[in-house]
């Protein structure tokens, strides 16, 4: 089921008629065929399997590692330590001002290990299985260390300090306060306050784990890394320098990638570790992470506490504003942290009308797995606050949960709407999203629904989840963090090339994990230069040979259809402007009086004077003796570097636009409770997405689905969960349910389009919207709790047990929740 | 992990005693010793193969004697390493005479930690109940045999 309306007409588009429509996907033909090649899928000759030794502790000095008995194993080529790997590389650039800057972060773990599965060895043999077994022979002696995997005692006098060279577990603090926090309290009628909220540890778990297969040239000392990364322009950045070599000695290739979900990000600690093997061994070198092991070690999503909330409210209902603690645990080392600390800035006020915010913000580490982006990195965890503030207000207070977001949206007629931290929302309908989410999930008869519940002994619940999807980063908010840092802006790079034959080719500097890049960018370029999508070739994934490339390439912070598509925008233009030079020169006049259509550059004037594109590439490439000096400038191969506008921000103030678009997405869900077990199902479910113009509506919808099912597994079933001695229980699919197609409900899909004032084709990045789906589920359970004891819901996980202890003593959820008379 | 029971045997304390700080009874006493050798009378080494439901998980454990009150109660801290998985595990009996025979009140706080440890305390707990179980039942066997 699902729904289309446009909110507001563009201004300024010409979009042609293949944006828009959801043709065949130009990927899946070899993707349903198995025609796509993976990263486990690329091979050579004489290649080794790379195997981690992992570290069974949380915390721990290591007193020795033999690595003799594993080498002594026939078929087994050689080993790495993380002895090797500080005499020959030096720690990773940190992105925090100390104290976090003072964290060394090698490839494998040097002295001490910080969590349990961190790499300690590495172990290359003639097959994977023969590299497995060698490992388990290598012989690591460890001393144990007091290990802290609760971020509220990390900073206590007797934790244990994980990087001694930092001297505290402290990796970044700063003070957010916009606005006039003192007025907005003393104009409030009200004033709710939440002692603590819990944000889960996480991830969104690709399909397919990292990996990669590394070769190294001794001729150029250049190494080619065939890998998964989904950002290689950061791990470049983050590689090189460790590594000290120039990026242009490390050539990233990617192919289909089966997922990432910002999990693919900071690989950059195993890639050189592989990059050290295949020079060390003169061999190349595979290796292909296993469940288990992504679980233990890579890229958990931020789990965050906010302590003290205070909420400014007036009599009817609207919002002034609200200060708090943030307390984010960043696990054992800051892989892209303490990045998740500004982030989400980007969402401050939520989608609210507050004026007056004030964030303390804490980063600390802890004996677990690394934290880093995972779909809706930092913005999610915020923007569940601001909605659990919104339905713990309004339980509070006895107000209606609709209205009060109503009555605090920020209006369409606002946009482009200035936060108070100096962010510029684009565009946007959200009272009218929610509006068709509520209708989808039918909220009209919901009493009747609740009464119909309770005669089943079910509890019935509505919820809504209001999120926003900012995207397309300003890069220069890492300053806010750490002023020494020169990053600011984004880019992102494409060619458009008419070769010989007439195809037209395009490359990419993005890295796409399931997003159809190839799809959409072919209906830009096919539009742009008149020509059908079929004609068109875009590359498979990303080569840093290829020379499409700039510093933020990738794919992640939903961006492509701004910075990739913009890019494939120009360069299309580009080339479509040169094609009508040379067909002008060609057919005797001026480029203006060139259309081109259908594969052709014909006069417009005359219908017979017509060029095919390929007698244009023809000419260009292969048979332009005699062509007249005002062709001197045109190749018929574009590149183009799509450039957001962006400045740096106000540092002192922490003010300014962090992101360029802001795509809305609604949630709302319907769920049923049972009293006894606890157990909560979801029986109606929808969302609605507002990403402005959609090239291709089918892969939107598939990308709001998809988050949507991360959300409800993220909602109900997946935590990753550590006992005291640091040891994750969660660490295979047996304990970390993710949803399965019978556990989801039937989506509802509505989606409306604002377009976006702020870009070439009215797009907005979208893709990480799907945070709703927690907000919706936690807002919902506390709807249906209200008949039994009226429970709060105070964490973003709400397994049957969760549910069960709160239908039992609603009173210890509601103890941290008051509300006193301003 | 932390269990703990209470196991009656129809013996005089001194015969359980004697079994429990005896290492090569005790050798007998565990499922799947392959190897077991005595340092002193306060350190033994085994090598056990641990049944895990897909294969057996070989670990060399060290068994420690840290406290020791005739014929009362005694503890043991227990290491094992093997491959993907450390375990620790500090065990203690307290042994009183009842109803003609030994009430024996027992606990043991197993810790497992690496990829074995990973596979959650709903795939180790009962694997930890039964090796305990059999342990138990050995024990009684053998207390029997001794007092006999």
């Amino acid at each position: 089921m699902s729904t289309t309306e446009t909110a507001t007409e563009p201004t300024t588009l010409e979009l042609g008629s293949y944006q828009g429509a959801p043709i065949p996907r130009k990927e899946d033909r070899r993707l349903v065929e198995g025609q796509g090649t993976f990263v486990d899928d690329v091979r050579r000759h004489e290649m080794g399997y790379v195997h981690f030794v992992r570290s069974p502790y949380a915390h721990a000095t290591i007193t020795s590692i033999d690595v003799a008995p594993a080498l002594a194993l026939k078929g087994v080529y050689g080993t790495l330590t993380g002895d090797e790997v500080a005499i020959q590389t030096d720690p990773f650039f940190q992105i925090a001002s100390p104290p976090g800057a003072h964290v060394k972060d090698y490839a494998l773990a040097v002295g001490k290990v910080r969590f349990a599965g961190e790499p300690v060895v590495a172990v290359v043999a003639k097959t994977r299985e023969l590299a497995r077994d060698a490992a388990d022979l290598v012989e690591v002696d460890y001393e144990p260390l007091p290990v802290n995997v609760d971020g509220r005692a990390a900073l206590d006098d007797d934790a244990p300090v994980l990087h001694e060279d930092a001297g505290t577990n402290l990796s970044w603090e700063g003070v957010y306060e916009w606005g006039d926090l003192d007025q907005a309290f003393a104009e409030a009628d009200h004033v709710v306050a939440i002692e603590e909220l819990h944000f889960d540890r996480f991830n969104s778990t690709p399909l397919e784990c990292d990996g990669a297969l590394v070769e190294y040239d001794p001729g150029t000392t250049q190494w080619t890394l065939h890998t998964n990364n989904q950002f290689p322009g950061f791990a470049a950045i983050m590689m090189g320098p460790a590594m000290g070599v120039g990026l242009d000695k490390l050539r990233f290739v990617t192919r289909d990638i089966g997922g990432g979900f910002g999990n693919k990000i900071t690989t950059h600690p195993q890639l050189v570790a592989l990059c050290l093997l295949a020079r060390k061994l003169k061999r190349p070198v595979q290796w292909t992470e296993w469940r288990t092991e992504f679980h233990q070690s890579m890229s958990h999503g931020n789990e965050r506490y906010f302590q003290d909330v205070e909420v400014a409210v007036k009599a009817d209902g609207t919002l002034l504003g609200f200060r708090c603690k943030a307390l984010d645990d960043a696990g054992a080392f800051l892989r892209y942290e303490p990045l998740g600390g500004v982030i989400w800035a980007q969402v401050a006020p939520g989608l609210y009308r507050w004026k007056h915010v004030k964030v303390e913000f804490t980063q600390v580490m802890t004996n677990k797995a690394p934290a880093s982006p995972n779909r809706g990195y930092s913005r999610m965890q915020h923007l569940w606050l601001t909605e659990r503030i919104i339905d713990i207000v309004a339980s509070e207070l006895g107000l209606d949960p609709v209205a009060v977001r109503k009555l605090n949206y920020i209006k369409t007629e606002e946009m482009p709407y200035t936060t108070p931290n100096g962010c510029v929302y684009d565009s946007g309908d959200y009272a009218r999203c929610l509006d068709i989410a509520l209708e989808l999930v039918g909220a009209d008869s919901v009493e009747e629904r609740r009464t119909e519940a309770a005669a089943r002994g079910k509890l019935l619940g509505l919820g809504i989840g209001s999120t926003l999807d900012s995207g397309t980063n300003n890069f220069a908010q890492s300053q806010l963090l750490n002023p020494e840092l020169q990053f600011s802006g984004n880019n992102e790079v494409a060619t458009v090339k008419l070769d010989i034959f007439g195809e037209v080719v395009v490359t990419l500097g993005t890295t796409p994990q399931g997003q159809g890049h190839e799809t959409t960018a072919s209906q830009v370029v096919a539009d742009t230069i008149g020509c059908a999508p079929d004609a068109i070739t875009v590359r498979v994934g990303h080569d840093s040979y290829w020379n499409s490339h700039a510093g933020f390439s990738g794919t992640y912070a939903s961006q492509f259809a701004v910075t990739g598509l913009s890019a494939v925008k120009g360069a299309a233009e580009e080339l479509a402007g040169q094609m009508r030079q040379l067909a002008a020169v060609v057919l005797g006049t001026t480029p203006e009086g060139i259309v081109l259509a259908d594969g052709m550059a014909t006069r417009d004037d005359n219908p017979e004077a017509a060029l095919p594109f390929m007698a244009l590439g023809a000419i260009i490439n292969a048979n332009n003796a005699g062509l007249p000096p005002e062709t001197e400038d045109i190749t018929l191969n574009a590149r183009y570097v799509y450039r957001p506008p962006f400045d740096v921000p106000d540092l002192e103030k922490k003010y300014g636009n962090l992101t360029l678009t802001y795509a809305t997405q609604i949630h709302a869900c319907v769920i049923e409770i049972d009293r006894e077990t606890g157990d909560v199902e979801i029986v109606d479910y929808a969302a609605v997405d507002d990403c402005g113009k959609r090239i291709h509506p089918q892969i939107v919808e598939g990308q709001v689905h998809g988050a949507t099912a991360h959300a409800i597994g993220a909602a109900l079933w997946e935590s990753f969960t550590y006992d005291e001695s640091g040891q994750l229980l969660t660490a295979n699919f047996y304990d970390y349910h993710v949803p399965h197609a019978l556990d989801m409900p039937q989506i509802k899909s509505g989606s409306i389009e604002s377009p976006s004032p702020f870009t070439r084709l009215g797009t907005k990045g979208m893709g990480e919207g799907g945070g709703g789906g927690i907000h919706c589920i936690c807002a919902a359970i506390q709807n249906a709790l209200a008949e039994a004891g009226g429970a709060i819901v105070t964490d973003s996980h709400n397994p049957a047990q969760r549910v069960w202890r709160m239908l039992q003593d609603p009173a210890a959820t509601r103890s941290g929740v008051s509300v006193r008379e301003a | 992990m932390q269990a703990s029971g209470n196991r009656h045997f129809d013996a005089p304390p001194q015969a359980v005693w004697d079994v429990l700080n005896d290492p090569e009874e005790l050798a007998g006493l565990m499922p799947g010793v392959d190897k077991f050798e005595i340092q002193d009378d306060k350190n033994w080494f085994a090598t056990v193969k641990v049944p895990l439901g897909l294969g057996g998980l070989k670990l060399k454990f060290h068994f420690e004697k840290i406290e020791e009150r005739p014929i009362e109660r005694a503890a043991l801290r227990v290491q094992g390493k093997g491959v993907g998985a450390v375990v620790t595990m500090e065990t203690g009996f307290d042994l009183a005479p009842a109803d003609g025979g030994t009430s024996m009140d027992w606990t043991a706080d197993v810790q497992v930690l690496g990829q074995i440890g990973s596979m959650g305390q709903r795939v180790l707990q009962p694997i930890v109940n039964q090796q305990v179980g059999d342990v138990l039942e050995a024990l009684d066997e053998r207390v029997q045999a001794r007092s006999a």
